[in-house]
């Protein structure tokens, strides 16, 4: 060994570690985000975001080839995250007038950090909520579950859950703890359900035998709904026991039987269960006197937790939501006559980032700032 | 610039301005004794919030005819004198020429021929107003940003005759004589006189009667108010007494009229004097109009400027400085008026954006005046004053510019801490951006314009663009912090968050390459313009495309506009590519 070897580790990162590719950074992030946010108008907000932002490849469509064409928001963020890593070590210094600039930088760091990761593992689900009502769950929004439910024992519905990602794989669903198989016929994204009692006669039972289905391409605006559509055999000990169409547009669940017991099955939008429940006591809608403009929303929930023996009253309305074993529920929305009310619910272990990164970034510029406008004003005087 | 005498004559313009502003304080005189003005003065909730009558005259001609005041075939007509005829005098009304139809295909839905200006009368759509309002209802299906122009012009038609009519049964049943007698008549014509009032209290446009309640005062419509006090009329005083003004106005009955409004001022007195005050002041504000005033003073300054370079005199110079002061004097009295008046931070909708960047730019430019002296700052900060005042201006003809917050929006921590960052952040790079204009433009004409001078000014863009970058960044975190707190996400790629962002990410890159070193001179500068199309972007663009939680609505006339502003700046750096480039070659 001749040089040493942080010498030779300086070197490799000497170009990484460069402004240029900074600029390339902060470049390419213009762009993207320009590009993205105009893609919103008909790609919706939330999936521009998916296409532009939550991703490492921009993917687009050229002459009906799905082609990569330019780096998404993960990639920019990355590169940028390492370049900044990479100053840190070579170039960056603490005295010599540089201290704001080291402590911004290391703000931006942990602000890139921090919200690279909470894209990753940020959990957004709603949690619609009627006067009178206990939940101890929120709903997604986009994805659905297939569930199977067993309200034959006194105490305790016994509820099994399938991933629609694997009622998409299509073939044999086998459960280890129910006596039956499903086989998935047909599996559709989205579909538009109408009623025709003028159906030939099929082999399928329940309301599907009334049900003509029309596959739909997947909507993509975040306004729209995708009924998620499935045809499924069930069959018990090898011996089919009929056909069933299940669909995230169809209400309530239907039952059937096998192997002696009665069974509900149905496609919902995907459930996070809470170890604590919430309970709806009041609801308001304000307006301004003489108007429709709301004034404000608020709701009223008992918050109700076995485990720490918690029973308290919550107000949560427009700007305060509650907050609680790290799920905050925000009031988003209202319906049904105002009897209804909908929380956003938000897990997101790294909330606290932005927040510490940004006080970083914002005493260096001061600092820095501060300190370049005195050079220049004892300069000029 | 030479020193030469310094005479007197800037501070005799500055005095003559300051004139033009005090002059319109005082009180317009009208060619009838009816109390016009007091009436005018009369404070009425409409749109949730408690205001003159005036007010609501200018917003409901501006949005129906698109300007403040009103020529028919005799006279000019003040906004209020022609509320006065829509609430009394509902067929006299009908005859002035004040609902604008611009779009072709309307009026040949109409049946009527373009024409100059595009004014038509109430009567001439009259035989036309079911199909007007089941065309408009078909258009209503389609989601507003999808309408084709036809259906967006028709759509605001119906709008606009629902507020004509609504406007015209709010005081009285759209053209009854005596209504005073018809609803004090006896019980025998109860029925009758139930159907009307109903009618007028579930079409009326505001309240102007404040009635004793169990919690202070409510108010209520003329119609709501007999209604409730039917058979005892004697009791809904407010209420009688806009019946006697109607009526007193229908008969020309001058000592009627006034007696009635004297009338309505003594319950007003008893019941709301609070409010009565505050809408007289508002009155006042409107009477004023400490932007329009402003802007012209603005537009003056910077005339001064460039004759100050061109005659190479220090006293145009003064004259500037000296009417960018007072134009900021109005333009800070104005703003202040209208944060009193709302009880709010400056900024609350996309009007008060622009009259707050103005404001702030301006104060920025003299700020900068004061450092550097040398007729960069005031040029500077009277230009971008006047052209935020245009934009303001423009911006008011969509309705009150004082409306109601919607319920998340509904904070004044926020609004005085996130939005008021984020729009200094904008006057920041603006004064920037029209900095480097400045720069590039005069050593493109000038050619003797000394190095020294040029290097003066970039260190100014660069300092400006720092200060640009705080706020900006800080401006944008509040924004994320609010949007934690109100949405439970500190960032959401949302339109408007991305604009900020951008303007940040420019700014960064600005400062960033200039430290890289191969930008300095011409070519910071030309990043500095640019900047000034990434702020109009994130103010106005994001704006435009109609999605997200933040628009405030789909503007298309103003799209214009802002593609002609990018041109602009487009053109500047093309300027400056331009001289960069011959300077490398000489």
């Amino acid at each position: 060994m001749t040089s040493a070897p942080s010498a030779r580790i300086r070197r490799w990162l000497e170009p990484l570690a460069s402004l240029r590719l900074a600029l390339w950074c902060m470049g390419l992030s213009l762009i993207l985000v320009f590009w993205g946010t105009m893609a919103q108008v008909h790609l919706g907000t939330y999936n521009a975001q998916k296409i532009f932002f939550n991703s490492f490849v921009v993917f687009q469509n050229v002459a009906g080839w799905n082609c990569p064409v330019f780096p998404g928001g993960l990639t920019i963020g990355l590169l940028w995250l390492i370049n900044l890593l990479a100053a840190f070590v070579v170039r960056f210094r603490l005295h010599g007038g540089k201290f704001g600039l080291f402590v911004s930088h290391a703000g931006l760091v942990l602000l890139l950090a921090g919200q690279l990761l909470t894209q990753l593992y940020t959990i957004e689900t709603q949690m619609p909520i009627q006067i009178g009502q206990s939940l101890n769950y929120s709903e997604s929004y986009r994805e659905t579950e297939l569930v199977l439910i067993d309200r034959g024992h006194s105490e305790y519905d016994e509820v099994t859950r399938v991933p629609i990602s694997r009622v998409q794989k299509k073939g044999t669903i086998v459960f280890p703890r129910l006596p039956f198989e499903l086989r998935v016929r047909e599996f559709y994204p989205n579909a538009q359900l109408s009623m025709n009692s003028s159906n030939p006669p099929s082999e399928m039972r329940g309301i599907g035998s009334k049900i003509q289905v029309e596959p739909q391409p997947v909507a993509t605006h975040e306004d729209d709904v995708n009924n998620v559509t499935a045809v499924l055999e069930v069959i018990d000990q090898g011996q089919s026991q009929g056909v069933w169409l299940v669909s995230s547009g169809l209400g309530a669940p239907q039952g059937f039987n096998a192997a002696g017991r009665t069974y509900e099955i149905a496609i919902r939008p995907r459930r996070n269960y809470t170890p604590f429940t919430l309970t709806l006591k009041e609801f308001h809608h304000d307006v301004y006197p003489g108007t429709d403009i709301p004034k404000n929303f608020s709701s009223l929930v008992q918050l109700g937790n076995p485990d720490t023996n918690e029973w308290r009253d919550a107000l949560i309305y427009m700007n305060h939501p509650l907050r609680y074993q790290g799920k905050t529920f925000y009031q988003a929305s209202f319906g049904n006559n105002d009897t209804l009310s909908i929380f956003q619910v938000v897990e997101n272990p790294f909330a606290v980032s932005p927040y510490i990164a940004c006080a970083m970034v914002l005493i260096g510029l001061a600092i820095h700032f501060l300190v370049m406008m005195v050079r220049f004003l004892r300069r000029s005087a | 610039m030479k020193n030469q005498k310094l005479s007197r004559w800037p501070w005799i313009v500055v005095g003559v301005m300051a004139l033009y502003v005090l002059a319109s304080f005082l009180k317009p005189a009208h060619d009838t004794s009816m109390a016009i003005e007091d009436f005018a003065a009369l404070p009425v909730l409409n749109g949730g919030r408690i205001k003159p009558i005036d007010t609501v005259a200018r917003v409901s001609l501006l949005m129906l005819h698109g300007k403040q005041t009103l020529k028919t075939p005799t006279r000019k007509l003040s906004a209020t004198e022609w509320l006065m005829d829509m609430l009394f005098r509902q067929q006299q009304a009908n005859t002035y020429a004040c609902l604008r139809v611009d779009n072709p295909d309307v009026l040949g839905l109409l049946h009527l021929e373009q024409r100059r200006p595009p004014l038509y009368t109430f009567a001439e759509m009259g035989p036309a107003l079911a199909a007007i309002e089941t065309q408009a209802g078909q258009a209503e299906e389609v989601k507003a940003e999808l309408r084709t122009p036809y259906q967006r012009a028709i759509v605001q038609l119906q709008t606009n005759l629902i507020l004509y009519q609504k406007l015209q049964n709010t005081a009285r049943p759209a053209d009854m004589d005596r209504f005073a007698d018809f609803v004090s008549a006896p019980h025998s014509d109860e029925a009758h006189q139930r159907e009307h009032l109903h009618f007028m209290a579930h079409v009326a446009e505001f309240a102007c009667v404040p009635e004793r309640a169990p919690e202070g005062v409510k108010w209520t419509s003329v119609g709501e108010s007999l209604l409730t006090h039917l058979g005892n009329t004697a009791n809904a005083r407010g209420a009688l007494a806009f019946a006697r003004m109607g009526d007193a106005l229908r008969q020309f009955d001058p000592v009627e009229f006034n007696a009635a409004l004297t009338q309505q001022q003594e319950w007003l007195r008893q019941t709301a004097p609070g409010e009565a005050r505050l809408a007289k002041k508002e009155l006042l504000f409107n009477r004023v109009q400490p932007f329009m005033k402003s802007l012209v003073i603005y537009l003056l300054a910077a005339l001064l400027v460039f004759g100050s370079w061109l005659r190479r005199s220090s006293n145009w110079a003064r004259g500037a400085m000296g009417l960018v002061g007072l134009a900021l004097v109005v333009h800070t009295v104005g703003l202040l008026t209208r944060m009193i008046l709302q009880g709010r931070p400056p900024v609350t909708n996309l009007y008060s954006s622009a009259i707050f960047i103005g404001w702030a730019s301006v104060v920025m430019g003299l700020v900068l005046e004061r450092i550097h002296r040398n007729t960069m700052g005031v040029l500077v900060a009277s230009t971008i004053g006047f052209l935020t005042m245009i934009v303001a201006h423009n911006l008011a003809s969509s309705g009150d510019t004082m409306e109601m917050m919607r319920a998340v929006l509904d904070t004044n921590f926020w609004l005085a801490t996130h939005v008021v960052c984020v729009t200094i952040g904008y006057s920041a790079t603006f004064l920037a951006g029209f900095l480097a204009i400045v720069g590039i433009v005069r050593s493109a004409l000038q050619k003797d314009w000394p190095a020294l001078d040029q290097q003066k000014l970039q260190t100014m863009v660069f300092g400006v663009l720092c200060f640009a970058t705080f706020f900006s960044f800080l401006g944008t975190i509040l924004g994320g912090i609010w949007a934690d707190q109100s949405w439970g996400r500190f960032w959401g790629w949302d339109p408007k968050e991305n604009g900020a962002l951008l303007i940040v990410l420019w700014n960064a890159f600005a400062l960033h390459a200039r430290k890289l070193g191969a930008t300095r001179g011409q070519k910071f500068l030309m990043l500095a313009v640019a900047g000034n199309i990434v702020t109009s972007f994130s103010w106005f663009g994001v704006n435009m495309l109609g999605v997200g939680l933040h628009s405030y609505g789909f503007m298309e006339k103003a799209f214009v506009w802002l593609l002609a502003f990018v041109v602009s700046q487009v053109a500047v750096i093309a300027v400056a590519v331009k001289q960069d480039y011959f300077s490398r070659t000489n």
